[in-house]
């Protein structure tokens, strides 16, 4: 195969899964941002609620981190398991 | 792979040879033999610590055991009691082998990653991988299961005729059809595949990262920062294991109460 256009896509896919895992952890950090500033309030407004709103918050974060934790896991499939230099024939 | 033996490997090499599972076929066919024996393996472990807990169950000086699984039951009854509106003798006991035994499996992944497959290339074995749900077909297959449970209690429930005028009038009215079929199979794709892809990201990014932290120990100078780090990311990793698990069962009970509720008129 072309060594250039190895190199091509080597160099594309690496940024491309920079950018993927940036946003994926920009998108993280927001949401459990969120979730725990919500779960303070309501510790603010009622405080004998707090441990039926910690479960309710550590719940509602791990659904929240279903969708970072499946970009994560497909660029980790273009970081070793790279699809286009499959396609290219390497 | 290049070298097979310990001196010599790159980082990507050795990176790629633990992910890779010990497998017999090619391609679509392939049988991971690892998975399926260490699933087996958790599942007698839940089985038979369930059959012993059952010869000796006493009400009055119960065992340490015995409370702990005491707790464990009454955490996933008062769940399945919230949160299922219908009378099903089956989802309780389901919701709790799915959290245990998931339970299990993930914490498969606190043994230190090199130890079992070192010991496994004792024997001749070159290649394992003990985290059965870091395999895509483990998480998946139970997710499967629960949504083949979610349709059949879908039927039972509502019967065929209502469960296709779900599909047929839900969200929107009677005149937007096709929209409406659209995103309702969406909805109910969404379902298993979130399931299945939620357990099987979070373990796959918490084994990747035990392996790099493992990878420290290439320069000498890193290996107090190797410990620290291990320790630290260990710790961590208890909690999102348990937190996966309660996930997993949560949501099989809550689709299963979503499935067997009664359609009422919008």
């Amino acid at each position: 195969m072309n060594p250039e256009l190895a190199v091509q896509i080597y160099s594309s896919t690496a940024i491309a899964v920079g950018i993927i895992l940036a946003a994926a952890g920009l998108g993280s950090a927001l949401g459990w941002g969120m979730i725990c500033s919500k779960y303070i309030e309501g510790i603010a407004r009622q405080p004998e609620m707090r441990p039926q709103l910690m479960g309710q918050m550590l719940f509602t974060g791990g659904l929240m981190e279903a969708f970072p934790m499946i970009v994560l896991g497909m660029a980790m499939w273009f970081v070793f398991a790279n699809p286009f230099i499959g396609a290219a024939g390497g | 792979m290049a070298q097979a033996n310990g001196e010599g490997l790159t980082p990507v090499q050795y990176i790629q040879h633990h992910l890779e599972n010990l497998h017999v076929g090619d391609g679509f066919w392939s049988v991971n033999i690892d998975t399926i024996v260490f699933g087996w393996l958790t599942f007698g472990l839940v089985m038979l610590g369930a059959w012993r807990m059952n010869k000796s169950l006493t009400a009055e000086a119960p065992s340490g055991i015995q409370s702990f699984l005491e707790v464990v039951v009454e955490f996933v009854d008062n769940q399945v009691k919230s949160i299922f509106t219908g009378r099903n003798a089956l989802v309780a006991p389901l919701a709790l082998t799915i959290f245990m035994w998931v339970f299990l499996m993930n914490a498969m992944d606190l043994v230190p990653v090199d130890l079992l497959p070192w010991l496994a290339s004792l024997v001749g074995i070159n290649y394992l991988k003990v985290v059965p749900t870091t395999d895509l077909s483990t998480t998946f297959a139970l997710a499967l299961s629960v949504f083949i449970l979610i349709i059949f209690y879908n039927i039972k429930v509502k019967g065929v005729g209502g469960y296709i005028k779900m599909f047929l009038f839900h969200p929107f009215g009677k005149y937007l059809i096709p929209v409406n079929i659209v995103m309702t199979a969406i909805e109910e794709v969404a379902k298993p595949v979130s399931l299945g892809l939620r357990l099987f990201g979070n373990m796959f990014a918490g084994e990747l990262l035990f392996m790099l932290i493992a990878l420290l120990t290439a320069a000498a100078y890193l290996i107090p920062a190797q410990i620290v780090l291990g320790l630290a990311w260990a710790i961590f990793h208890i909690l999102v294991i348990t937190l996966q698990a309660f996930i997993f069962m949560l949501l099989t009970v809550v689709y299963l109460g979503m499935a067997s509720a009664d359609m009422d008129e919008h």
